[in-house]
């Protein structure tokens, strides 16, 4: 994997971590999981605010674009209440949500998109 | 079914092509061909270092050719690599143009260009995927030029005159292309230093190039670095009018979209504009042209009520702030910083006699977003310290090849104060939530 990819992977969990730091989710774990041809990065919690799930899902959802992630990326991780998802929805792909036994699961979706 | 494809025809794509007609037919409306062909070769063989205004160069003619020749060289790019017309693209074709006016030529913005296609190769990513930094990357094109008509090689390695080109040609094409080459990952960097809060990230990242061309170049005396020459007022007229007619036709494409488009114009104006805000892919493409229409048409007003004649530079930092009005630019983001940059002419010793502070009441506009996030006030004081900054950033990068003088000012500017507030902001969200 190219070292830029793995600096933006870091850097997706750090922006996930603050977000939900930032919004009073005391209670979560990022779990990531490398495939050969997408990177999932798998958010747990027991609680998670409607409004802000859907303010996730609005800025994940929208369509990847690779000219603003090779300028932008650095700025992931590095966000306030007004920015966030504002590039970390650059760099996903899509996101899905599941809830099972009171536990929210949001799987985020990022394609590979550097050639090895 | 007419009315759909009438639409379709209203795209920001769309409206640059109509800019391209109009600014083509201008230049065969006010010089005839001999004319504009010769002030076209003046231009291009311009060292085109700060300030090189094409209109005393060229005249209005060949600098409105050269402006709609690169204007459609990277329309047809961006069609070419099936780019979506994001806020980003938009705002660097804008720029483009404008500073086709003064400094920008096809002569040397393609080595730029090159080294940044070796660059993505290097990464194994798609050209396209670079475009942004492309369509900004050529404010330091100056430097090609200044390489093969500013220094007279011949001269100074004692040999016969034909030399100067064949030396000249070479260094200033090898020059461009290890600028566009190191440029990717340097803006790329760059945009940490001031948290995303200088709308010209890329004049950041050349302004540091920049610096080190001057200290090389610096170091051999016998290389003139102050080449920079007067610029012509004589078109104020002719480019006032223009300003405003392609504002209007931004404004009127906005609503032939959608009739009821001010009423989300309202959304955009609450956005801070710090980068990466597309407001194209956030606010949808007729507010969009809607912002870039106003923010014209603002630049129009504030000239004229500050007296303000246009020039080259000045049509080309009106042209980038109507730009930037797809991508981090609004009139509540940038009042307050185009006051503060006022105030500090007025209220210091600095004076609106020379052109560095004229185009600086436009360009502080790359510090928009510090007003937008921070408050009219904060906005007034980034405007101020930004005017402080602009001249000795320019000291750094003597010899002028850095076009984006403001954005690598505005840099500053933002690592300077966004710490500081944010630090601040956080205790008050502190203290509210306690």
């Amino acid at each position: 994997m190219k070292r830029q990819e793995i600096r933006i992977l870091t850097m997706i969990i750090r922006e996930l971590s603050l977000v939900m730091l930032m919004n009073n989710h005391d209670t979560f774990s990022v779990t990531l999981e490398k495939r050969p041809k997408e990177t999932r990065f798998i958010l747990k919690t027991d609680t998670l605010a409607d409004e802000l799930l859907t303010r996730m899902q609005e800025k994940v959802n929208r369509e990847r674009e690779m000219e603003v992630e090779t300028y932008g990326w650095e700025l992931v991780g590095d966000v306030d209440k007004q920015s966030e998802f504002e590039i970390l929805g650059l760099l996903i792909d899509y996101m899905e949500v599941e809830e099972t036994d009171g536990e929210m699961v949001l799987t985020f979706v990022r394609k590979s998109m550097y050639r090895e | 079914m007419h009315e759909m494809m009438f639409k379709t025809l209203l795209k920001p794509r769309t409206a640059l092509i109509l800019m391209f007609l109009i600014l083509f037919a201008m230049a065969f409306f006010f010089d005839d061909a001999s004319t504009i062909y010769h002030g076209y070769i003046a231009i291009l063989k311009s060292p085109s270092i700060l300030i090189s205004d094409y209109l005393e160069i060229g005249g209005l003619g060949a600098t409105l050719f050269n402006v709609a020749t690169i204007l459609l060289i990277n329309v047809i790019m961006i069609s070419f690599l099936k780019t979506k017309m994001s806020g980003p693209v938009f705002a660097g074709i804008l720029t483009i143009a404008g500073f086709s006016f003064f400094g920008k030529n096809i002569f040397n913005t393609i080595p730029i260009y090159v080294g940044i296609y070796l660059y993505a190769r290097l990464q194994k990513l798609d050209f396209k995927s670079f475009l942004i930094v492309v369509l900004f990357s050529t404010g330091i094109s100056p430097v090609v030029s200044f390489m093969i008509f500013g220094i007279d090689w011949s001269g100074w390695f004692r040999l016969a005159p034909f030399w100067n080109y064949w030396i000249g040609i070479p260094a200033g094409v090898l020059v461009g292309i290890f600028t566009g080459f190191v440029l990717p990952a340097l803006s790329a960097h760059t945009i940490r230093f001031h948290k995303g809060y200088n709308l010209y990230n890329i004049g950041f990242a050349m302004g540091i190039l920049s610096m080190l061309f001057s200290a090389l170049f610096r170091s051999f005396r016998a290389i003139d670095l102050d080449q920079g020459g007067p610029t012509s007022e004589a078109y104020h007229a002719e480019l006032m009018v223009l300003t405003i007619v392609l504002s209007l036709i931004f404004i009127a494409i906005a609503y032939i979209n959608d009739p009821r488009v001010h009423k989300k114009y309202i959304g955009l104006m609450k956005s801070s504009g710090r980068l990466v805000s597309d407001f194209i892919r956030d606010y949808g493409r007729s507010v969009s042209m809607l912002n870039v229409g106003i923010m014209g048409l603002l630049c129009a007003l504030v000239l004229w009520l500050l007296g303000f004649e246009i020039n080259g530079p000045m049509m080309g930092a009106i042209l980038t702030v109507m730009g930037f009005g797809a991508f981090g630019k609004h009139p509540r983001n940038c009042l307050p910083v185009m006051l503060g940059a006022y105030l500090a002419v007025v209220l210091t010793d600095y004076t609106f006699d020379g052109i560095g502070m004229m185009i600086a009441i436009l360009f502080v506009t790359a510090a928009s977003p510090i007003a937008g996030r921070y408050g009219v006030l904060i906005g007034i004081l980034a405007g101020f310290i930004h005017v402080a900054i602009t001249p000795l950033a320019l000291v750094f990068q003597e010899g002028g090849f850095n076009l984006y003088n403001n954005g690598f000012a505005a840099g500053f500017v933002a690592a300077l104060m966004v710490p500081f507030l944010e630090a601040l902001t956080k205790k008050n969200n502190e203290e509210e939530e306690e």
